[in-house]
C-alpha cells in the first residue's frame, strides 16, 4: 500500500524501516519535520496523518501505509496561521515552528468551522498546543498569531513584510538547520561516554567496522586520560547509519582503573573527600562556565575560592557581625538555593564535517561561527581560510553552543579517519546530560539596614555547584546592585564528579537575583515599607529609577491586592530589579558588496533566534533609505568578515553599528560613481538602482567604532566592557493554589532599559522569551541526578520540565530607551538583563500571595504544600 | 547503552483476539497498541526486546458499546482522546472522561489506547535509564529507594517505589469497572481451533503492589480486550482532580477520582461513595475510610467532621519514603479538593 505525502503518491517504507519522522526526513528529504525530544513530548516532529496531528518520532513508518500525510512543506506557506506566525513573530530560532504551525493549522480550521471568525482565549489555545514546547519562549507571539488566524485576519497575504526576515523560511520548513544537512554518503558518528564517575582510562579498543578492520576511534579524552563524570566523552566511532554506529559504540571496550568519586557538593567539602583536581596543572585545566575569563583563586580540596570583591569590606563584615551579636532586627541574613538549569536547545549540538584536498568543511550548530572557525583552524593546524564553516540556521543555544564541543571534534576526527563526511548529533539524553547547564547555587545573603532605613552593609557568599567545572560569579554580580554601601561578596566553586556547566543566558544573574531580591523584600517587610519604595531609595541606577517610576504608575502594581489573602487561590504581586554589564565586540565587521546589481550584506555572525539577520538588513536599509527586501543578507559563513558571537548580550550593539558604518561607506563609494546619490538622507530608488548597476563588485567593510569616552577595558579577544549597565525591573503577578501547592503566573510586566531598541518586535520577543525561561527556572526546571553515581536522571523532556504555553504569564514588555546616547548606535544588548530578575520577581509574588518566604528553587508543589497548612 | 529499535524487530499483525493471544502466549513477544511508550521503553531497556504483535488490525477492540441503562463496554484499543471527547461518557461517567482529558497531550491522547494506558510501564527515572538495573528489569535492588525518589510512593507496599502511572486506572477503580481479559493458550496442538478463555477482573485485581517485577499481573498471552463500567445510578456525582507542577502535559504527583451516590435523585445526602487515588502507591488505591465518612455528607455544604477526620486519618495509611513526606498533605488536600468538587458538581 502506498502513501500520499503532501498530496503526491509516495512509496511506503518497504522494510520495517525507521520512525515516520526519519522516513520523511532521511528518505524523502522533508526536513521541515524536526526531531528534538524523540519521545513525543515537544511536538517538533508533528505531522498530519489523515488530517490529525501525530508525533512522527513515535510513529512507526509502516503505520503510514495507506494514509494521507501532510508535513509542514505541504501547507505551502499558504495557511493563514503561517502568515500569522510570521506577522506576529511567533517564533525565534524556528526549530519548533513547523510542529507548532501544523498543529495550529488544524486547530484554527476546526475553531473557525465551529465558532466562526472569533478569537479563542488563551486557555483554549494552550489546551490545543499543550503538546508543543518552544525553548526560546516565543509563546506570546504564538498566542497572538493563533488568535489572529482564528479571527480571519490572515486569509490573504499580509501587507507588510514580517518583522523577522527569515520567518517565511521558518514557518514553511524551508529553513535548513545543521541537523537537516547530510550530503549523500554521510556517515553518522556516535560518542562513547564514561559509565563511571571517576577513573583512569587505560585502554580503549573498538570492534570491527564495516570493512572488517577495527573501526577507527576518535580520541576525546584529555591528556590526563581521566574521566571525572558519568557521561564524559571518551571516544567516538562512525558508521554509515546511526544504528550501526550505535552498535559499534556499544562494542567499544574501555579498560579503566576506578578512582574514588564524590558526587554531592556537601560531601565534596569534607576533608576526607576524594579530591578531583590534585595538581596545580589539573586545577588550571578545570573547565569553566564563566563567560569572561575566570580570575585565579585559591583551592582547598574540592573548593575553589573565594573570589572576593569588596567595597569597604572589613567595615561591612564588622557591621554585620555586630548586628548579629546584638540580634538587630534590621539584619536580614538568609540562605537561598537554586537548582541546575539545563539549556536544552531544541536543536541539539550537531556537526557535519568533511575534508577535501586538505580543506575542512564544517556545518556546526553554533553561536560563534567566527570563533569556532578560528579554533578549528588552530586545533587542526590549518590556515584559517582552509576552514569552511557554514551555519545558516541555529535551533537555539542560550550559551551552550560557544565552544569547540565534542560533537565538532568527533565529526572532524571521524571524517578524517574514515574518509567520508560525518555527522555527529547529540540525542536528547546526551544534550540534557553533557551539553552544558547553569549550575545550582547555595547563597548566603546578609543585609543590614540602619534606623533611617538606609543600607549599611551587604555580604554575599555564593557556592556554585558546577560539577567538574568552575566559574561561579553569582556573588560578584550582587556587588553591582544597590549603591555603594560597604559590602563584601565572595564566590566559591565546589567541584564534584558530575558534568560541567556552560555559560547560560545571564550567567550568575538569576541565582544572584533570586537570593538578593528575596532578601531585599524581606528587609522591606522588616522596615514596614513598600518593596518598590525601598528599592527607589536604595537603588541609584538612573535606568532602573526610570523603570521604578513607571512601575509606580502601573495598574498591575498600583492596584495589587493588599493585606492577608485567604481562600484556596491567592493572588500576589512581586517585583525584582536586575542589571547587566554592557559588553561589546570591538572586532565586529560587516561587508557590503554589490553583486549582480544587488546589495549583499555579509558577516560571519549567526542568528540563533535573536533576529540579527533581520537587524543587519534593517540597519543598512534604514541608513540608505531603501527597503530591506531589496537587500540580501548572508550570514553564517566563516569566509565572510569577522562576525560577533551570539552571546554576552553583545551581538546587536556590535553588529548594528558596523552595519550602519558599512552603509555609510557604501554611500561614499557609490557617490564616486553616481553623483545622483545624495550625501545624506534616503537614496531615491532609481538613483540607488543605477548606482548599484554601475558599482558591480564594489565592496566596503564597516566597523563597530568606539563609543564616546571610549570603553572601560581594551579589546580582550573580541570582548570589551563598555560604560553603563543595562537595567531591568520585572513585576510578576501569580495565583497560588494553596490546596495543591501550584503557582500559576498570571501577568508579567518586563521593564527593560538598554538604550535604543533596534527592532522593537524582535527585542520584545526576546524579552518575552526571557520571562518564559525565568518562569521555568522559578517553577519547574531542575536537573535531577542519582546521588550515588551522579548519573543524570532527568535526561528526557518529560523529566526535565520546561514551561509550556499554559504555564506562562501574559507578558507586557516596556523599553526605556534613554541613557546610552554615548554608545555608537545608542543601544546595548538585552538578552541577559531580561532574564536575570524573572524568577526573583515570581518568588516575591509568591511571598506576597501566601506570606511564606520560599528559599529554594524551583518552587515545586512539595515545597509549597507544607507551608500552606 | 542498549539500543533496540522497535522497527528492527519483527512485527506481526494478527487479525483476531485468538491469534494475537496465541502469538503473545509463548512469552517474549510484545503487544503494541498505540505504541506511544513502547519505543522509548525499548530504547532505554525498560522492556526487553521481542517480536512485536501489533494489535491495530484486531477487530472489535475499539469503541464504546453502550447498554440502554448507561453501562458501557470500552474496547481496549479505544484511544484516550475518544474517551475524553465522547459527550455521552462525559455525561454518564464524568470522572473517567475528566481523567482522560487531563492526561498527556492531545497528540498522545489521539494515539494512546485505554489498554495501553492501564498496562503501561511506570515512570521511574531509574527504570528508564539504561545505566541502572532494578527489580523491574531483572535486578535485585531498587536504586530509587536509596536514591532520587521525589516522585515516588507514599504508601510503601513493597520493594519497588514507583507509583502506578495510569490515570484511567484511578478513574476506573472509582467506577467499580471490570477488566475483560482473553487468556491465550499458547501454540500447542489444536490451539488454532480454540478461542481463548475470557476472564473478568476488578481493576484492583489487575495490579499487585507487592510485586516489584512489573506494573500489572497479566501473564504473557493475556490480552486486555475491554473495560466495562456499570450503569450509573440516579443522583450520581463524580469529579477528578490532579496535583501537578505544570498546568498541562504533566504526570500528576497525586490524583483522585470520587464518585458519590446521593439520595433523593442527587440532592440529598451521600448514601454511597467511591474514592480512588493515584500517584501514591504501586497501584491505584481505594480509600474506604474516606468513603465511609462521606456517607451523610450533603451536596453544596462544607464537609463535616467525619470527612475531616477521615482525611486526617489518611496519614496513618501513609508510609512515606525519605523524600515523599510531602505526599501525605498533598494526598489529603487532593482528596479534599476532589470531594468539594464532586459535591459542588451538578448531579446527573
Amino acid at each position: 500500500m502506498g502513501i500520499r505525502v503532501n498530496g503526491a503518491p509516495s512509496s511506503a517504507p518497504d522494510d520495517p524501516g525507521p520512525s515516520a519522522a526519519e522516513h520523511l526526513r532521511d528518505r524523502l528529504g522533508l526536513t521541515g519535520t524536526k526531531i528534538a525530544c524523540g519521545s513525543g513530548v515537544c511536538g517538533a516532529c508533528t505531522i498530519l496523518v489523515d488530517g490529525t496531528p501525530a508525533a512522527s518520532c513515535l510513529l512507526p513508518a509502516d503505520h503510514l501505509a495507506g494514509r494521507d500525510v501532510t508535513t509542514v512543506e505541504g501547507l505551502d506557506g499558504r495557511h493563514p496561521v503561517q502568515r500569522a506566525f510570521a506577522a506576529h513573530d511567533g517564533l525565534q530560532c524556528g526549530y519548533c515552528t513547523p510542529g507548532f504551525v501544523l498543529e495550529a493549522s488544524v486547530f484554527v480550521d476546526a475553531w473557525r468551522a465551529e465558532h466562526g471568525d472569533t478569537r479563542p482565549d488563551r486557555a483554549t489555545v494552550a489546551d490545543a498546543l499543550a503538546g508543543h514546547l518552544c525553548r526560546c519562549g516565543a509563546y506570546e507571539g504564538i498566542f497572538a498569531a493563533v488568535a489572529a488566524a482564528c479571527a480571519g485576519e490572515f486569509d490573504t497575504e499580509a501587507d507588510q513584510a514580517p518583522p523577522r526576515a527569515d520567518a517565511p523560511a521558518k514557518v514553511t520548513g524551508r529553513a535548513r538547520f545543521t541537523a537537516d544537512l547530510a550530503p549523500p554518503g554521510t556517515w553518522e558518528g556516535v560518542i562513547v561516554r564514561s559509565t563511571v564517575p571517576h577513573a583512569r582510562v587505560l585502554k580503549v579498543s573498538a570492534d570491527a567496522g564495516p570493512d572488517g578492520a577495527p573501526a577507527p576511534l576518535a580520541d576525546l579524552l584529555g591528556e590526563d586520560r581521566l574521566v571525572r563524570y558519568v557521561g564524559q566523552p571518551i571516544a567516538a566511532v562512525a558508521a554509515p547509519t546511526r544504528a550501526a554506529a550505535k552498535a559499534l559504540a556499544k562494542a567499544v571496550r574501555v579498560d579503566h582503573e576506578p578512582l574514588p568519586a564524590v558526587t554531592d557538593p556537601e560531601a565534596a567539602r569534607s576533608p576526607d573527600a576524594p579530591v578531583l583536581y590534585r595538581t596545580k596543572q589539573e586545577r588550571a585545566a578545570a573547565p569553566t562556565y564563566g563567560e569572561a575569563p575566570t580570575p585565579s583563586a585559591p583551592w582547598n580540596g574540592n573548593v575553589r575560592g573565594p573570589g572576593v570583591l569588596s567595597w569597604r569590606g572589613p567595615t561591612a563584615v564588622a557591621r554585620l557581625r555586630d548586628a548579629s551579636r546584638r540580634g538587630d532586627p534590621l539584619l536580614v541574613a538568609e540562605e537561598y538555593t537554586t537548582a541546575t538549569q539545563v539549556h536544552s536547545p531544541l536543536e541539539p549540538h550537531v556537526s557535519v564535517a568533511s575534508w577535501a584536498d586538505g580543506d575542512l568543511y564544517l556545518h556546526v550548530s553554533t553561536q560563534s561561527v567566527s570563533k569556532i572557525a578560528d579554533r578549528a583552524a588552530k586545533r587542526w593546524n590549518l590556515p584559517r581560510e582552509r576552514v569552511h564553516l557554514v551555519t545558516e540556521y541555529v535551533g537555539g543555544g542560550f550559551g551552550a553552543k560557544n565552544s569547540l564541543s565534542p560533537d565538532v571534534v568527533a565529526a572532524v576526527e571521524l571524517s578524517r579517519l574514515n574518509g567520508v563526511p560525518v555527522r555527529v548529533s547529540l540525542d536528547r539524553s546526551e544534550e540534557l546530560t553533557d551539553a552544558g547547564h547553569r549550575p545550582g547555587t547555595r547563597t548566603r545573603v546578609a543585609l543590614l539596614a540602619g534606623r533611617d532605613g538606609s543600607l549599611r552593609a551587604m555580604s554575599v557568599d555564593s557556592y556554585g555547584d558546577g560539577g567538574v567545572s568552575v566559574g561561579s560569579n553569582a556573588a560578584v554580580l550582587a556587588a553591582l546592585m544597590y549603591g555603594r554601601s560597604p559590602r563584601r561578596v565572595r564566590d566559591f566553586d565546589v567541584v564534584t564528579n558530575r558534568p560541567p556547566g556552560e555559560p547560560m543566558r545571564g550567567p550568575g544573574g538569576p541565582p544572584m537575583a533570586w537570593a538578593l531580591e528575596q532578601a531585599v523584600d524581606t528587609m522591606a517587610r522588616r522596615l514596614g515599607e513598600d518593596p518598590l519604595s525601598l528599592r527607589r531609595r536604595w537603588d541609584g541606577n538612573p535606568k532602573r529609577r526610570a523603570l521604578y517610576e513607571r512601575v509606580a504608575e502601573l495598574p498591575l502594581w498600583r492596584d495589587r491586592p493588599r493585606g492577608k489573602r485567604t481562600g484556596r487561590f491567592r493572588r500576589g504581586v512581586g517585583l525584582a530589579a536586575a542589571g547587566w554589564p554592557y559588553l561589546l565586540a570591538p572586532r565586529a565587521r560587516v561587508e557590503l558588496v554589490v553583486e549582480g546589481g544587488t546589495l549583499v550584506v555579509r558577516s560571519a555572525t549567526q542568528d540563533i533566534g535573536t533576529g540579527i539577520r533581520s537587524v543587519l538588513g534593517d540597519v543598512v536599509a534604514d541608513r540608505l533609505g531603501t527597503d530591506a527586501a531589496n537587500l540580501r543578507v548572508e550570514i553564517g559563513q566563516s569566509s565572510s568578515v569577522h562576525g560577533t558571537g551570539s552571546f554576552g548580550s553583545r551581538t546587536t550593539t556590535s553588529m548594528g553599528p558596523a552595519a550602519a558604518d558599512a552603509a555609510d561607506r557604501l554611500r561614499e563609494a557609490l557617490r564616486e560613481l553616481s553623483p545622483d546619490v545624495p550625501a545624506s538622507g534616503p537614496v531615491p530608488e532609481h538613483a540607488l538602482k543605477e548606482a548599484l548597476a554601475a558599482a558591480e563588485g564594489v565592496s566596503v567593510v564597516g566597523e563597530r567604532g568606539l563609543d564616546r569616552w571610549g570603553q572601560l577595558t581594551p579589546d580582550m579577544a573580541d570582548l570589551a566592557v563598555g560604560r553603563g549597565m543595562s537595567g531591568a525591573v520585572h513585576v510578576m503577578e501569580v495565583e497560588v493554589d494553596t490546596l495543591l501547592g501550584r503557582v500559576r503566573p498570571a501577568r508579567c510586566w518586563a521593564g527593560i532599559a538598554a538604550g535604543r531598541i533596534y527592532s522593537e518586535r524582535l527585542a520584545r520577543n526576546q524579552c518575552e522569551g526571557a520571562v518564559v525561561q525565568g518562569v521555568g527556572y522559578a517553577l519547574f526546571e531542575e536537573r535531577r541526578d542519582d546521588p550515588a553515581s551522579g548519573v543524570v536522571l532527568s535526561d528526557n523532556l518529560e523529566d526535565y520540565r520546561i514551561p509550556g504555553m499554559g504555564d506562562v504569564p501574559e507578558t507586557e514588555v516596556y523599553f526605556h530607551q534613554e541613557g546610552f546616547e554615548h554608545v555608537v548606535g545608542g543601544g546595548i544588548g538585552l538578552g541577559e538583563v531580561s532574564v536575570v530578575g524573572v524568577a526573583a520577581a515570581l518568588g516575591n509574588a509568591v511571598y506576597d500571595a501566601t506570606g511564606h518566604r520560599q528559599h529554594d528553587l524551583p518552587l515545586r508543589p512539595d515545597r509549597l504544600i507544607g507551608d500552606q497548612r | 547503552m542498549t539500543t533496540v529499535r522497535q522497527t528492527e524487530l519483527t512485527t506481526s499483525r494478527p487479525t483476531s483476539v485468538a491469534e494475537a493471544s496465541r502469538e503473545l502466549a509463548g512469552g517474549g513477544a510484545l503487544p503494541r497498541a498505540g505504541g506511544t511508550d513502547l519505543a522509548a521503553c525499548l530504547e532505554v531497556g525498560a522492556i526487553a526486546p521481542g517480536p512485536l504483535v501489533d494489535l491495530l488490525d484486531v477487530p472489535g477492540l475499539r469503541g464504546c458499546h453502550w447498554a440502554g441503562d448507561g453501562a458501557v463496554r470500552i474496547g481496549a484499543m479505544t484511544t484516550v482522546a475518544e474517551l475524553g471527547t465522547d459527550p455521552r461518557l462525559a455525561g454518564l461517567h464524568p470522572g473517567l472522561a475528566a481523567a482522560a482529558r487531563a492526561l498527556a497531550t492531545p497528540q498522545i491522547r489521539g494515539t494512546a489506547t485505554v489498554g495501553g494506558n492501564l498496562l503501561q510501564r511506570n515512570r521511574c527515572s531509574y527504570l528508564r535509564n539504561p545505566a541502572f538495573d532494578c527489580f523491574q528489569t531483572g535486578g535485585g535492588t531498587c536504586p530509587a529507594r536509596s536514591g532520587d525518589h521525589l516522585r515516588g510512593v507514599v504508601v510503601d507496599q513493597g520493594p519497588c517505589v514507583a507509583p502506578h502511572p495510569s490515570s484511567l486506572a484511578v478513574a476506573l477503580l472509582a467506577y467499580d469497572a471490570t477488566v475483560h481479559v482473553a487468556r491465550g493458550r499458547g501454540s500447542g496442538p489444536g490451539a488454532d481451533a480454540q478461542s481463548p478463555e475470557t476472564a473478568e477482573l476488578g481493576v484492583a485485581e489487575l495490579y499487585d503492589g507487592t510485586d516489584p517485577t512489573g506494573d500489572h499481573v497479566l501473564a504473557p498471552g493475556d490480552l486486555l480486550t475491554a473495560v466495562a463500567l456499570p450503569a450509573p445510578v440516579p443522583g450520581e456525582r463524580a469529579a477528578h482532580l490532579r496535583a501537578a507542577g505544570r498546568s498541562r502535559a504533566e504526570w500528576p504527583l497525586v490524583e483522585a477520582v470520587v464518585r458519590t451516590e446521593c439520595a433523593d435523585g442527587g440532592t440529598g445526602p451521600v448514601v454511597r461513595a467511591a474514592v480512588a487515588v493515584g500517584g501514591v502507591a504501586r497501584t491505584p488505591l481505594r480509600l474506604p475510610g474516606v468513603e465511609a465518612a462521606l456517607v451523610g455528607a450533603v451536596p453544596g455544604e462544607e464537609a463535616g467532621a467525619a470527612v475531616v477526620g477521615a482525611l486526617e486519618g489518611l496519614a496513618e495509611l501513609c508510609s512515606p519514603l525519605p523524600a515523599t513526606g510531602y505526599k501525605v498533605p498533598l494526598l489529603q488536600s487532593t482528596v479534599r479538593g476532589v470531594i468539594e468538587q464532586a459535591l459542588a458538581a451538578p448531579n446527573r
